[in-house]
Order: C-alpha cells, then structure tokens, then sequence
C-alpha cells in the first residue's frame, strides 16, 4: 500500500514537473519570431503575439509549421515583411483608381492599414468574425481604425449578404478575400454561391482578390470555382511563399497580359511611391494556370475543404 | 396496472418485436439524430455564417428541445395499443420530411434575413423549422423501445438504461462518422439517403405490424374454433 502511494506521488511530481518544465519552453523565444508578448485565447484561435526587436509577428497556432498571419516592423511600418501582403496589391492594376476597397479578414491589419496608408481618400471596409482580433492589431501591430477604414466584427457571408439587402446596394471596386490563413478554412467563403453573392457587391470594373496557397488541390478547386463564376481568372505566384493571389475581374475589367502588368505596376509605381517594387509584384503572373480538371467545383452542397487542402500537388504550377 | 396485463400477453402494449431488433431500431434512430444535427451546422453556415456560437448554438439548442418533446410524445404514445404502428408512421414521417429538405433549406434561410431577423434569432428560427419536426419524430423512439422492453416493473430502469447506452453509442458513431467523413460529400445527397433509409426503416416497422396482426388474428379465429368444437364434442 506505502509502495503504491509512494509511486503515485512520484508519477504525479514527475508530471507537474515535465509540465512546467514544457510550458516553461513553450513561453521562451522561438527562433526567428522572437519573444512572446501576448497570448490570448478567442473563440476562433490561439492568438500568439512574437516580438524580435521592432518586428511583431502574429500566429493563430504555436507549431512552427503554421504560416505567419500578420509580420509588422514597428520602425518602418510601411516595409511588408510577408510577400503575400504585397501581392495583394495586384489589384490595383486592373482598378488603378479604386473609391471603395472591402477586405474580408483583419489579422495583424497590414492590407488595409497599407491600403490606406497610400490611398488616403479610399473607402474601406473589413469584415473580421473574431472580437479579439482588432483590439490586438491596434495593440501591437500599428493598426488604427478611422471613418475611411472601418472593422465590422462579423462573419464574411454574413456581411455580404446584409451589405446585398442594402438599397442600393455598396459595390466595391477591390475585393480581397484573405480568411483562410489559419490551418482551419471556412468553406462557407469559397463556395460558388459565396462567389455569386460577391459579384452581387463588385463594381462591373472591380476586381477581386483571394489569397490562397497554392501546394495543394484545393487551390485547382478554388480557381476552377472562380472560373465558373466569374468567367475569367489570373494568378500571381508568390515567388518565396506559398501564397497566390486569385484574380477574377468584373465584366468590363481588363484581363492583363504580363507586359501590360508590368507596364502598368511601373506607372502605379511612379505615382505612389510604393515602399515595395510594384513591377517585380506584376511579374509574378502567370497568365496561362489552368486548373486540374479532375477536382469539382465547389459549392454550399459539396466543399471538401479541409481535406482538398492535405492533398499536396505532385506537380506545382 | 398495465404491466400485470401485460404480463399475462407476455409483450408490452401492440409490441411484436424481438429485443435485438428493439434496440437496433434505437441505435438506427440515435445515429441518424446526431447526423443531422452535424449536418444542420453544415447546412446553416453558408447562410448564418460560422460563428461559432451562433449556428452551433442554434442547431444543438433547438436538438436539445426538439428530443426532449419528442421523449414526452413518445412516452404518451408508448401507453396506446397500437404504439408499433404509431412508430413505423413517425419514422416514415421523419423520413418524408428529411427527403423534402433540401427543397426548402433555401427559401427558410433566405427567409428568416428577409423577415429582419438577424444571425441569432434567424439561425435559431431555421434550425426549429428544419430539423425540429424530424428530431422530434425521432425523440419519440426510445421511450417507446423501453415501453417495449419492459414486462415487469422491477425491470423498467435497467431497460432504459439498455436503450439510452445503446443508442447513445450509435449518435456517438453517428457523430463522429458525419463529422469526419461525411461531411466530405454532398450534404443534399447525405440526407436524401438518411430520409430514404428512415422511410424504409418505418415501412419494414409497419409491415411486421401488418404480418403479426393477421397471424394473431387466424391464431385468434383458431382457438375460437377450437373452442366451438370442444363444447360441440362435449
């Protein structure tokens, strides 16, 4: 009986003591992202918050593996650390003027923030479904809302469905879906009835943006679902990234060859002094991606997202 | 009371199923209701969005009290004679309606935003209206199914503990199954195959009813004869 208690006690020690002795690890620097500063759990992540000299880093899971959301240089707000951040300024070359902007998903606020940053007058709107989101992009990550940048807490489909039964309705000239980063992927905003309702919101010469990853299948059952809906789709091709930037134009939009891309970046690029090279973002077309025929198209009835997404590519793009 | 007459039939109240079959029925009805509860947060998202607690809430919430009624519907209709003929039309109900979902998914989500209802009160609106009539059918099971089991009293709490173990494991499967694997396919083909699958399931119900009730009936005629013809030769 002694015997036995002895060995529970010394099991249970041992426990709590590789316990704290692994938590203790977990809090210390992680290589490359630095200190944590911030952690804090909301209904839809595990908010980490990395600190390295001036650099934030944003992450929704701890495992190094998990793609960075947000990366900001609090001494020079307008370098983009992440390559993705910057690709979604293609946008702009196919709607060099835009009046309204509407970005689905905030992260640590680097898109909208920059999008503001260089297009003072541009009205934009963020729909974030995480309350616990902007509060920590305002904290540390230099992010700051005003009544030409406006966050509504509210889930994607949710608020494209309310601005539709709006009279008249807000058509926005760049739309960028950017609300599958995290390692969970809402299929409810990838679905070609999502993409519908989005045509219902998007200026006949608008355009919008989605970012995806592109190692996987679901990246071909995404751009074949843009292409069902919207007829016609480019993708930039992140060069040191995973990422890729679906691009399908509204109907009177251009559809840009890789000269005219390029063209048009270095015009942009004079007249916004942008802190990034606009023409290498623009070089990264790739006019001629079709996607594998053999994925489906996806839709409110049928959207294997999760698991299209652990199908890797044998053969990238 | 009833379980002393009972007794002297051998089975309880219009009962002419065997227990394995019993608790079969049970454990088909408990996967089919955690199914479609994993399926009803599937089918509402794209119209009330992800939110976690929103459209889970809504879905679970509107299960919960959807069962509860079923169980004191069940409880009721489990005291009538004919308490098996009752349970293969619910189940054929619940199936009807599962196979006419997908028709009306759409107008009743769409519905609920155009009425002015916002994403909690719409999502819990369509929830009741989708899925409340069949988990209430479906409710209706296992009170039956202890009714059934039970010819003595002393018996009654270990066959409801029977029932509730055995198809409680099954929404388990059901869940998990629907949650992991399911939901990788079409949702609308999901449930058209679950209402089929109901709908035969009540069909198969009734017809033993059918079959049963005719033989005891000649069996009836039978002893009456035998009866006659006993007095006759006397």
């Amino acid at each position: 009986m002694k015997n036995r208690m002895r060995k529970v006690i010394l099991t249970l020690v041992f426990c709590i003591t590789a316990f704290w002795q692994l938590s203790s690890v977990s809090a210390a620097s992680v290589p490359g992202l630095g200190q944590l500063i911030h952690q804090k759990n909301s209904l839809y992540h595990r908010i980490f918050v990395y600190k390295s000299g001036s650099v934030v880093s944003l992450k929704f899971d701890k495992r190094s593996a998990v793609q960075m959301q947000s990366q900001v240089n609090l001494s020079n707000l307008p370098e983009q650390k992440l390559e993705y951040t910057k690709l979604t300024f293609c946008g702009l070359l196919y709607k060099a003027q835009p009046q309204k902007m509407l970005v689905l998903g905030l992260g640590g606020g680097v898109i909208p923030r920059e999008m503001h940053y260089y297009f003072p007058a541009l009205d934009i709107d963020v729909a974030e479904i995480d309350p616990e989101i902007p509060p920590i992009a305002k904290q540390f990550f230099g992010f700051r809302d005003d009544d030409k940048l406006r966050v509504h807490i509210s889930d994607g489909r949710v608020f494209i469905k309310q601005q539709l039964r709006r009279d008249p309705v807000t058509k926005y000239d760049i739309i960028i879906l950017d609300a599958f980063n995290g390692e969970y992927i809402p299929f409810h905003l990838m679905t070609k009835e999502f993409l519908e309702e989005l045509k219902g919101v998007l200026a006949e010469d608008g355009v919008v943006i989605a970012n995806v990853f592109y190692d996987n299948r679901l990246f071909d059952a995404e751009l074949k679902t843009f292409l069902t809906v919207f007829g016609r789709c480019q993708v930039f091709l992140g060069a040191n990234s995973g990422n890729a930037m679906l691009a399908a134009p509204g109907p009177t939009a251009p559809m840009l060859t890789f000269k005219e891309a390029v063209d048009r970046a270095s015009v942009l690029q004079r007249q916004h002094g942008f802190a990034f090279d606009m023409p290498t973002v623009a070089r990264r077309l790739r006019p001629d991606i079709l996607p594998d025929q053999r994925v489906k198209v996806l839709t409110d009835d049928r959207a294997p997202v999760n698991w299209l997404r652990t199908q890797k590519k044998r053969k990238l793009p | 009371m009833d379980y002393q007459s009972s007794n002297k039939t051998k089975w309880a109240n219009g009962r002419k199923l065997r227990a394995v079959e019993i608790i079969l029925i049970a454990c088909i009805c408990g996967w089919f209701v955690m199914e479609l509860e994993i399926l009803g947060i599937r089918v509402l998202a794209p119209y009330f969005g992800s939110a976690v607690y929103v459209v889970m809430g809504s879905v679970i919430g509107v299960f919960l009290l959807s069962l509860s009624a079923g169980y004191m519907l069940g409880g009721w209709l489990s005291r009538k004679a004919n308490s098996q003929r009752t349970l293969g039309i619910n189940l054929m109900a619940a199936g009807a309606w599962l196979c006419a979902m997908p028709f009306f998914t759409e107008p009743v989500c769409d519905g609920m935003f155009n009425v002015g209802f916002d994403e909690k009160w719409g999502s819990l609106l369509a929830a009741v209206v989708l899925f409340g009539v069949p988990t209430l059918l479906l409710g209706t099971v296992s009170p039956t199914a202890v009714r059934w089991l039970t010819t003595q009293a002393n018996d009654s709490g270990l066959n409801a503990g029977l029932v509730l173990a055995f198809s409680t494991v099954a929404s388990f499967a059901g869940c998990v199954v629907t949650a992991f694997y399911l939901v990788l396919l079409s949702v609308r083909r999901t449930i058209y195959v679950s209402g089929i699958a109901l709908l035969l399931l009540g069909v198969m119900i009734l017809l033993q009813t059918f079959i049963q009730n005719r033989q005891d009936k000649s069996r009836k005629a039978g002893e009456v004869e035998e009866a006659n013809n006993e007095k006759q030769d006397a």
